[in-house]
């Protein structure tokens, strides 16, 4: 009896502490799939480095203390996340140094393979969660979610100056953001219709005061975000870089932003995930694929069942193509797209929600179910694109995983 | 005897591993002994900019707390298939973007850059890898032709192209465009802004959608210059050698193209350039205010107690309003710095650790002034004379006017590890 009850608590014991093991089992992004974003960690910081051939780079993150102290933390974007700036897509490499950026991301899916830092760092609490779904600068946060900057109140001393504003919401149900002040000077860019201003244009016209205070009424505004290091002992205080005064400026930064980006991946091509792979005879297959989202609509638009020869290609969480010496214009599989299908609801952060059934005669490795592939439709130009973004002849480990060594360690 | 013939041999063999070791370094003959030697900046001197290297290439990526970076080189061979060759800016070396100065901060990725260097001024400490020295006259194989990893990886002056022009007295005119589906080509010749002979080779140039265009105090895309009328929305047409200023970038080009800049900025007019100009100097004054001057220690006159009087050369290529803040007799600091101008400090930062003391004197250098030094003089006096403050040690000097900021904690050595002071080329891919 008494064996019969010992056996009972322990395996009472055992289940409890399994349960709790699984509830605190972290959410970690599995391959292949899109993980939802509710599971990710939100947090802000400056942009302080870039290597945006692989995707990755450092933010000084925003915590509960001196601001200037936070040492540059990294982070990885997910083969599928998302970079925006002014409110439209772009690549790391489009965005300033300096610059705010808004984070949304997760723990490694892989912390064998991270390309960044997986431990915690000891004498600051930052977060480990560095492995980026959405990254997005002030605009573009504001764009996404249906906020403006009201600007309350200027008080300018030397071409410098205070800005008291809030950023208030649409959504009338949404919670009230404190005021904030932010810094202003004479580099700060105001951008009126298809004018570039300065402050000392706004100060010769009396739209705002040589010196001393002047209320803004609460004027709407879209604001960029950097960080320059402010004196008297202040934690964080931003500093506004630009100003969009209204709607016309607004649309004029998106669209060039857009158009950059566009560019950019007509050379580059769309990244995607295989989601199967049909297998025919001597080579031949068709596979299925998922667009990665968050481009401008116009990049789908061109993937549409033409009959002309397109290209797909293997290519690593980084997005870098296999390439061999040649680049992947010369080495990818060629093919055609034999439909295009736009999966119903709405889709997850992440994926365009549009399949692709393209049709090659060279299936190879890089082209499996959970993989990362780049697909050129026909009509964008086929380039040659520059040796570090793609693998070179026999890809060194290193080029496949690259290792976290590029960061220094700030203690 | 037997002890003197191995005495002899070893003698030998010691000469021939001298040898053996020189010509490791460089290939030369007899009469080139004198000549050969090659030229390396000194420590504490600004070298002669005819001494220096000169090529451009697509910047590639940047390390702007190390002063270092990557730069895609143009070379006689495929552009596309150069690897990044990594260089590093010298103390006193230059960085200007728009006509005006600049941090490697500023410079978009992708923005091709001409760029003056030297070999590394002591290769044991490079931050950069050190390449054999005749490494520009290589083939570098794989199509890529000569030129694209030269060992003047070292700057003195790191310049966009619309900074190059204006330095140089030169603009680009524009021949003609040729439009298709908003992209296309311009054919422009790069000449004197006043006069030239009109001898200047054609140069073909890309533009598309994200040009952007500056006409005064207006920013404007393609599409705006065909709605008002001014470019065609398709096809040809002569620009009648309209003078501009042109950004250019590298973007990957199709059709077998060796090398094909494209144009990512036109300054249309003489308003529009004064104002990228100034946006970009006001962006430096703010920047230099907060890190504060850097400068060469010339001379240390020692008195007691930790006195001290510092003379020492401020770095060039400032904006003039930065030099004027320096008034004889008023409040300054100063504090050691690294070659990568990173402060000296500790965890509190420059603003909490550097030497106070006052400006004695303002001096101004007659002559010509060489590149990296502005031939401006300060005399300091400190109670507090610290290792890093000596002659040949570069410094970093704040007038009392400037704000007193905490650094970011890359910008500063903290507990004084070796990597921070010098930091090794591992940071650059193979």
């Amino acid at each position: 009896m008494r064996l019969c009850l010992s056996c009972f608590s322990l395996a009472l014991c055992l289940g409890a502490s399994l349960l709790a093991g699984a509830a605190e089992e972290p959410f970690r992004p599995e391959q292949g799939k899109f993980p939802p974003l509710d599971k990710s960690v939100a947090y802000r910081g400056e942009l302080v480095f870039v290597d945006h051939a692989t995707r990755r780079g450092s933010l000084r993150v925003e915590f509960k203390s001196e601001f200037f102290r936070s040492p540059p933390t990294p982070f990885a974007m997910l083969p599928y996340g998302m970079v925006r700036y002014h409110g439209a897509p772009a690549d790391l490499r489009d965005i300033p140094i300096g610059t705010i950026m808004n984070i949304r991301a997760f723990l490694p899916p892989d912390p064998k393979n991270s390309s960044v830092v997986t431990t915690p760092n000891h004498w600051y609490p930052l977060p480990l969660e560095n492995h980026a779904i959405l990254i997005e600068d002030e605009p573009s946060l504001c764009l996404r979610e249906g906020k403006t900057w009201k600007l309350k109140e200027v008080d300018l001393q030397n071409n410098q100056g205070l800005v008291l504003a809030t950023r208030d919401s649409q959504d009338a149900a949404a919670a009230k953001e404190p005021e904030e002040k932010l810094t202003i000077d004479s580099t700060t860019r105001f951008w009126r219709g298809r004018e570039s201003l300065s402050l000392a244009d706004l100060v010769a016209e009396g739209t705002w005061p040589a010196s001393g205070k002047k209320s803004l009424g609460g004027q709407s505004v879209l604001l960029g975000l950097i960080w320059k290091p402010c004196p008297d002992g202040i934690f964080v205080r931003y500093h506004i870089s630009d100003v969009w005064l209204d709607d016309k400026a607004t649309q004029r930064a998106i669209q060039s932003q857009t158009e950059v980006h566009k560019s950019l991946i007509r050379s580059r091509w769309m990244p995607a995930f295989v989601d199967k792979v049909e297998y025919g005879k001597f080579g031949r297959a068709t596979a299925t694929v998922t667009l990665f989202g968050g481009m401008d609509p116009s990049l789908y638009a061109d993937f549409k069942k033409d009959g002309y020869t397109g290209a797909i290609n293997g290519a690593e969480n980084t997005l870098k193509h296999a390439g061999g010496s040649y680049g992947p214009a010369h080495m990818a599989s060629q093919g055609t797209i034999l439909e295009v299908i736009k999966t119903p609801g709405v889709a997850p952060m992440g994926s365009s929600g549009i399949q692709v059934r393209f049709e090659t005669d060279l299936i190879i490795e890089g082209i499996r179910p959970g993989r990362v592939v780049r697909i050129r439709p026909s009509n964008w130009p086929k380039v040659y694109i520059p040796r570090e973004e793609f693998l070179g002849e026999g890809a060194k480990i290193e080029d496949r995983f690259p290792k976290p060594d590029i960061f220094p360690i700030y203690r | 005897m037997m002890f003197l013939v191995r005495c002899f041999g070893f003698l030998v063999l010691g000469l021939l591993g001298v040898q053996a070791n020189a010509a490791n370094e460089e290939p030369r003959t007899k009469n080139q002994e004198q000549v050969a030697v090659p030229f390396r900046p000194e420590g504490g001197k600004f070298p002669p900019l005819e001494e220096s290297v000169s090529y451009r290439g697509e910047l590639v990526f940047v390390d702007h707390a190390n002063r270092r970076g990557c730069i895609r080189v143009e070379g006689t061979g495929q552009f596309r298939r150069n690897d990044p060759h990594p260089f590093a800016m010298l103390p006193y070396g230059i960085i200007r973007y728009h006509g005006a100065p600049a941090d490697l901060r500023d410079i978009p990725l992708g923005t091709v850059m001409r760029v003056r260097a030297y070999l590394p001024p002591d290769p044991k400490t490079s931050s950069v890898p050190v390449l054999p020295i005749n490494n520009k006259d290589k083939d570098a194989n794989g199509y890529r032709g000569t030129g694209i990893f030269p060992a003047e990886n070292h700057a003195i002056l790191l310049e966009d192209d619309a900074s190059y022009c204006l330095r140089e007295g030169k603009a680009w005119k524009l021949k003609e465009v040729d439009l298709q589906l908003n992209q296309g080509l311009v054919i422009a010749t790069l000449e004197p802004k006043q006069g030239g002979d009109g001898k200047a080779a054609e140069q073909k140039l890309t533009l598309d959608t994200a040009t952007r265009f500056w006409r005064g105090r207006e920013c404007l895309r393609l599409a705006d210059l065909i709605a008002d009328g001014t470019w065609p929305a398709s096809g040809k047409k002569s620009l009648g050698g309209q003078s501009v200023l042109l950004g250019l970038v590298w973007k990957p080009c199709p059709d077998g193209i060796f090398v094909r800049f494209h144009i990512s900025d036109v300054w249309l007019d003489d308003v529009a350039t004064q104002r990228a100009a100034q946006s970009q100097a006001e962006v430096h004054k703010t920047f230099i205010r907060s890190r504060w001057m850097p400068a060469w220690v010339d001379a240390v006159e020692y008195g007691k107690f930790g006195h001290a009087t510092v003379t020492a050369t401020l770095f060039g290529g400032m904006d003039p309003s930065l030099y004027a803040d320096f008034q004889k007799g008023s409040s300054a600091m100063m504090n050691g710095a690294e070659n990568t101008l990173k402060h000296t400090d500790a965890s509190y930062g420059p603003g909490h650790m550097a030497s106070r003391g006052s400006i004695l004197d303002v001096m101004k250098a007659g002559g010509e002034i060489p590149l990296g030094s502005s031939g401006i003089q300060v005399r300091f006096e400190t109670d507090l004379i610290i290792e890093g403050i000596r002659p040949g040690k570069v410094v970093r000097v704040r007038p009392a006017a400037w704000p007193v900021v905490e650094l970011p904690r890359e910008e500063h050595l903290g507990s004084f590890r070796h990597e921070e002071r010098f930091p090794t080329p591992a940071i650059f891919q193979k």
